[in-house]
């Protein structure tokens, strides 16, 4: 069956809100005797493929865990390698996710160490695609989920908001981003079973899913499975106790 | 001096204007003594549209049809051309309140307005000449109280022009920097402050035609003598700016209208002005584009790896080029501060003694900056100086000028800034988020803001309008 019948469904809904952590870069270069590097390029095409398979299917928001604040502590050349790489595939990719009328954003970015010309590519895409109506396509570079929620209180503190009057809704305000959803599905690749500081406060009600592919074998076929398996729990949603995973959000 | 609707404000919406007064402008700077003044005191290079804009107000009060409003605005120009005097590079002396100098100034407007009408193939009849001729010795005679530096005819006029032109004008510094300098680096007016990409390849391509077109215009003596270039085809392509410009004239009553266009390039994207809205949507299609410009454009050569551990230093060395060095020669020293000072009293509409209480705080400054940052004596602070001891800028003096600021900004005295006073100093970066815009400024508020802005080179403060952007 297609992802197109299922999204006709009254129950399985195609997720709103997607979130992938691409992991596995290293241990397919390893596999292959290639040095990590080679793993960060080839992972380029399934960034791609992914963006693609998202937008066709429906999905609203895709959010993509492209670097973490603890990814700074790889070795040097590595992360030097990953800078030029990520500059290379924006620069590369801007003109057709514009065309597609995608709209980008970049969560984090706030370390110093960003080559500022990287940081000034971000915000030129930002700018450009920035009132795009199509996909929202996060992308959380330099990011920590409990940074944003420390950075989230210190806005509110600032803002001088009595203590009583906070409740959920008004702390998410002060998140970066504040319009995004939550997250619905996250898909980890490689089969790792983390959470790795992503995205902490919009993961609270999410489903994950844990693919053994690796990220740079993981491609449009495996996203749509994912998404397939997602309306099936959905599906289930409520009917089995213990799937129930507390009241989702409207 | 004039009654509404004098021939001065006719040409005054005439786009033939734009070249006759850059024309008029490398006239003036070529005359040693305002060469001089020119080349020590003025922010033309650094800030040509807060000039622009600051010298179209100060000829439309003066021709204007207000009385009131002539003599103060002749008042001011007095003060502020007393305030520059100095000796040039030769030593010799220089004086903006010569008559002489003075004279000239006015004679190159008058002239350059001929000029234009004349390189367009419409020269003026001889009535109008004179009439317009007697209009520019009435502005010389509110300035000077007399004109009589100036020959009393038309008739009278042009031997001295010449007489001036074949003896007295040099290839000034001044004049070479309006030519080459200026065109080269003109800085994008505050509307278009978003898109450096844009601005900077369009300049490239008119910066040095209108370098041409200006030398192209010059009296031929005076090229000769000066040893200007001649470009082949330049008069020909200078003769039909002009005559193209002029054919604007057969445009619709209103269709051009250049302190429209002025006050819109000055106009601060962010302020609240109505018109902003509507130009920061095009400024957004126009952001858009030059991003994608700059995402199409080829990856330059790797930079190399310690360019970021400067990073920190070179915000204090933008903030001494953005803000302090006023006059963009590269070192921090009176007429920078003088220049500041000069902003601000010229937005606040300042009359004495308000205006020498601005200028001998910003004096005071400018020793306790001397004293504290000029470290190898020679008399100015070199971005350098600056950048090794930024922490010691908050000095006591800063604070006085803060403070007087606040006096003279509070014109009411009732010591808060209210909406209105606000509006006054930060016209064009007006904005409601900013704090103190809804409610009265105090003292207390203003103060740490100014000294926020000058010590701790806080940007996207009302100041950055205000001091930085062009």
């Amino acid at each position: 069956m297609t992802v197109g019948e299922a999204a006709g469904g009254a129950v399985g809904r195609v997720p709103r809100h997607v979130a992938c952590v691409m992991d596995g870069n290293g241990r397919w270069a390893a596999r292959r005797s290639l040095p990590r590097t080679s793993g960060h390029r080839a992972a380029e095409t399934t960034v791609i493929d992914v963006i693609e398979a998202a937008r066709t299917a429906g999905v609203e928001w895709l959010s993509l865990y492209a670097f973490s604040t603890e990814n700074w502590r790889r070795p040097s050349t590595e992360v030097d390698f990953l800078m030029r790489l990520v500059r290379r595939v924006v620069r590369k990719h801007a003109p057709l996710l514009h065309a597609r009328g995608i709209r980008c954003r970049f969560l984090g970015v706030a370390d110093p160490r960003i080559p500022p010309a990287l940081a000034r590519d971000f915000t030129d895409l930002m700018t450009l695609t920035g009132e795009n109506r199509g996909m929202t396509l996060t992308v959380a570079f330099d990011h920590g989920g409990r940074s944003d929620i420390v950075a989230a209180a210190r806005s509110l503190i600032r803002s001088g908001v009595p203590a009583d009057a906070v409740d959920e809704r008004s702390f998410a305000a002060h998140l970066p981003f504040p319009d995004t959803p939550d997250v619905d599905l996250v898909i980890r690749t490689s089969g790792e079973q983390r959470i790795s500081n992503f995205m902490l406060w919009q993961v609270a009600y999410a489903e994950w899913m844990f693919p053994p592919v690796l990220w740079p074998d993981f491609r449009a076929p495996h996203f749509l499975q994912c998404l397939h398996t997602y309306q099936q729990r959905d599906r289930r949603f409520g009917g089995v106790p213990t799937d129930a995973n507390g009241e989702r959000p409207a | 001096m004039t009654e509404t609707g004098s021939q001065f404000e006719e040409f005054f919406n005439d786009p033939r204007w734009a070249p006759a007064i850059i024309r008029a402008t490398v006239l003036e700077a070529a005359h040693p003594q305002v060469g001089a003044a020119l080349l020590d005191s003025s922010t033309f290079v650094t800030h040509p549209w807060r000039r622009l804009r600051n010298t179209v107000v100060s000829l439309q009060r003066m021709f204007g049809p207000d009385e009131e409003v002539r003599r103060r605005e002749a008042a001011r120009l007095n003060r502020l051309h007393a305030r520059l005097k100095g000796t040039d590079a030769q030593h010799r002396p220089y004086d903006a309140l010569d008559p002489a100098v003075r004279a000239w100034v006015v004679a190159t407007l008058f002239e350059s307005s001929v000029t234009m009408c004349r390189l367009s193939g419409q020269p003026l009849e001889q009535a109008v000449m004179e009439r317009l001729y007697a209009e520019f010795r009435a502005y010389l005679a509110a300035l000077d109280g007399d004109a009589d530096q100036l020959p009393p005819t038309v008739h009278a006029f042009w031997p001295y022009y010449d007489r001036v032109v074949e003896e007295q004008l040099e290839n000034t510094e001044a004049m070479r920097i309006i030519l080459y300098r200026l065109f080269d680096h003109l800085p994008a007016p505050p509307l278009l402050h978003g898109l450096p990409t844009l601005w900077a390849a369009g300049r490239a391509v008119a910066g040095p035609l209108l370098g041409a077109i200006t030398v192209a215009s010059l009296p031929e003596p005076f090229r000769r003598r000066a040893g200007l270039p001649e470009l082949p085809g330049t008069q020909t392509l200078m003769q039909g700016v002009y005559l193209g410009a002029g054919l604007a004239r057969f445009l619709p009553e209103g269709w051009v209208r250049p302190e429209a266009v002025i006050d819109l390039l000055s106009l601060s994207p962010d302020s609240d002005d109505p018109r902003a809205r509507t130009i920061g949507a095009l400024r957004d299609r126009m952001k858009r584009a030059g991003a994608l410009v700059r995402l199409l454009a080829p990856l330059p050569p790797e930079p190399d790896p310690g360019a970021a551990a400067t990073v920190a230093r070179r915000s204090a060395e933008e903030f001494f080029a953005q803000v302090l060095d006023q006059t963009g020669n590269g070192y921090l020293d009176w007429p920078d501060l003088a220049a500041m000072a000069r902003e601000i009293a010229g937005r606040l509409d300042l009359d004495e003694p308000a205006e020498t209480r601005l200028y001998d705080a910003f004096a005071a400054w400018w020793r306790e900056l001397q004293a504290a940052l000029d470290t190898d004596g020679d008399g100015r602070v070199s971005a350098a100086e600056y950048a090794a001891a930024v922490p010691s800028l908050a000095g006591p003096a800063l604070i006085r000028v803060a403070e007087v600021l606040f006096d003279v900004t509070d014109a009411n005295g009732d010591q808060r800034v209210d909406a209105d006073e606000y509006r006054a100093l930060f016209r064009t970066g007006f904005r409601r988020d900013v704090p103190g815009a809804d409610g009265p400024y105090t003292r207390g508020a203003f103060v740490r803001d100014f000294l926020a802005f000058m010590s701790g080179r806080e940007r996207s403060t009302p100041y950055d309008p205000l001091l930085a952007e062009a």
